[in-house]
């Protein structure tokens, strides 16, 4: 597998999480819910490689995130290529809703160029709102309304893209009945991922109703209805 | 010395072109040479722990970050011993480096059941027994005696269990001794401890300690234990060991750091 050399130009501040811009060739950024792992050339302390995704940022630049604290705009990073199943928005798709369910709506947020260009109306559900030098990276054409507006619109997207983290999935199996799925979705589990791939540790095990998969191989996106009512 | 019908004939030969090998549980089941570029600086692949039984992981697992390292629980999650040989048998046989395959050891009996399904296969080097944290020194002679066949057979253990495993494993004298992961606890989510094997530059010293011990003693050790660094790896090779065993290191991204070694 080819390694990978860019500069991080620059960190900015995304709620309570640092982003940075990453300057890689445009063929080697990764897809919204993919992953890069990476490792910072210039500090030598880090003894696992940080998974970084693509986050909201300035049109045209791939922003990452996110960064621990001690990586400084110049730092040098290694980086494999983009890793495992990211989004994949229906190119049919008109109502897009993205659910951030108690993290940072950052990632998905990445989804919404995509959405865009197919003229896709996009609401974001997410509460708290998310904070200011997040909702500034917004196009107005966004929507933004609390969690509660989804479950009281189920209806209204036919396709839904969700964030959580793997520790709060039966969450997720609550907000819909067991014998309905009301739309398509995908859901980026956030979970650590030390081996990047590499040594099946299974700590990013996800139970399906495919059964258990690895969030670094076989995610770390996954069809909603794989972790819906997980027997 | 004249054998007799009530010794057991046990291989004493492990040979390791290189002087390294990864940890068990850092590469998966079988080696991958598209993925692991550094393959050919390894003398053997070992494989996860494999158990008799299926395993599922962990309700806990968890990966907790500390300094100079991380704590890893994981549960040991792997298709049990059956389904490990038929998906991996070809790939084994296939590989361009010796396996040895990780048992994690219950009993005597289910020992025995494991080891034969591996004897016969192609390009299998040895067994090595991962033995729980309890195993007393007759728990060993029993479980050196069960995996006594066509294999090889390496001891795995921590540095924890040299008291009480030390003196028995002079006597038994295995083909060698695997110096693997300490175990520890960290806080994890919910305020609960989470109890898990350390890796990482921080257990070095214990490591070294441990494996000075065991050679002292007159033993064949392979060390794990954070070597990161050259420098480590060097100390390691100063105490005697025959190889060193690498982990974290292997999910680095920065290729030239295992190069170095």
């Amino acid at each position: 597998m080819a390694e990978l050399r860019g500069k991080l130009t620059e960190v900015f501040q995304l709620g309570n999480e640092r982003a940075g811009i990453l300057d890689l060739p445009v063929k080697l950024w990764p897809q919204p819910g993919q992953y890069l792992p990476c490792q910072n050339l210039s500090r030598d302390s880090a003894v696992l490689p940080t998974n970084l995704f693509n986050v909201i940022g300035p049109k045209g630049k791939l922003s990452v995130g996110l960064l621990p604290g001690d990586w400084d705009p110049g730092n040098t990073l290694a980086a494999l290529p983009p890793q495992g199943h990211g989004f994949d928005l229906p190119a049919d798709a008109r109502r897009v809703g993205l659910l951030a369910m108690g993290v940072s709506p950052a990632r998905l947020l990445t989804l919404v160029e995509h959405a865009l260009a197919q003229d896709a109306a996009i609401t974001l559900f997410c509460t708290p709102t998310p904070p200011g030098d997040i909702l500034d990276w917004l196009p107005t054409a966004v929507e933004v309304s609390p969690f509660t507006s989804l479950l009281d619109n189920l209806d209204w997207p036919d396709y839904l893209a969700v964030e959580i983290s793997r520790e709060d999935l039966d969450d997720l199996s609550a907000l819909f009945e067991e014998s309905r799925l009301p739309f398509p979705g995908q859901v980026l589990v956030r979970t650590a991922m030390p081996c990047r791939g590499l040594g099946e540790c299974g700590v990013c095990s996800v139970k399906t109703t495919q059964g258990w998969k690895l969030a670094c191989k076989d995610g770390p996106v996954f069809p909603l209805e794989e972790l819906i009512h997980v027997a | 010395m004249w054998l007799d019908d009530s010794s057991p004939i046990r291989k004493q030969d492990l040979t390791l072109s290189k002087p390294f090998v990864n940890a068990a549980g850092t590469l998966g089941f079988a080696p991958d040479p598209h993925t692991m570029p550094f393959l050919e600086q390894l003398g053997a692949f070992i494989t996860n722990p494999i158990s008799r039984k299926p395993r599922v992981p962990a309700g806990n697992r968890a990966c907790l970050p500390f300094p100079g390292g991380f704590l890893l629980h994981t549960g040991l999650p792997n298709p049990g011993i059956s389904r490990a040989v038929s998906r991996n048998q070809h790939r084994w046989a296939g590989a361009p480096l010796p396996v040895i395959v990780h048992l994690l050891v219950e009993t005597p009996e289910t020992l025995a059941e494991m080891v034969q399904k591996l004897e016969g296969q192609e390009n299998i080097l040895a067994v090595e027994l991962g033995l729980s944290l309890d195993c007393t020194p007759e728990d060993l002679s029993a479980l050196m005696e069960a995996a006594a066949g066509e294999l090889p057979v390496l001891v795995s253990l921590g540095p924890e269990q040299l008291p009480i495993l030390l003196e028995p494993l002079n006597a038994l004298n295995p083909v060698a001794v695997h110096l693997t992961a300490l175990r520890g606890a960290l806080p994890g989510g919910y305020g609960k401890l989470v109890t898990g094997r350390l890796y990482g530059p921080a257990v070095f010293p214990i490591m070294l300690h441990a494996a000075q011990m065991l050679v002292g003693a007159g033993l064949r050790v392979i060390a794990d234990g954070g070597s990161d660094e050259s420098w480590q790896v060097d100390a390691l090779r100063d105490v005697r060991v025959t190889a060193v065993g690498l982990a974290e290191i292997l999910w680095n991204v920065d290729s030239r750091r295992v190069s170095k070694r």
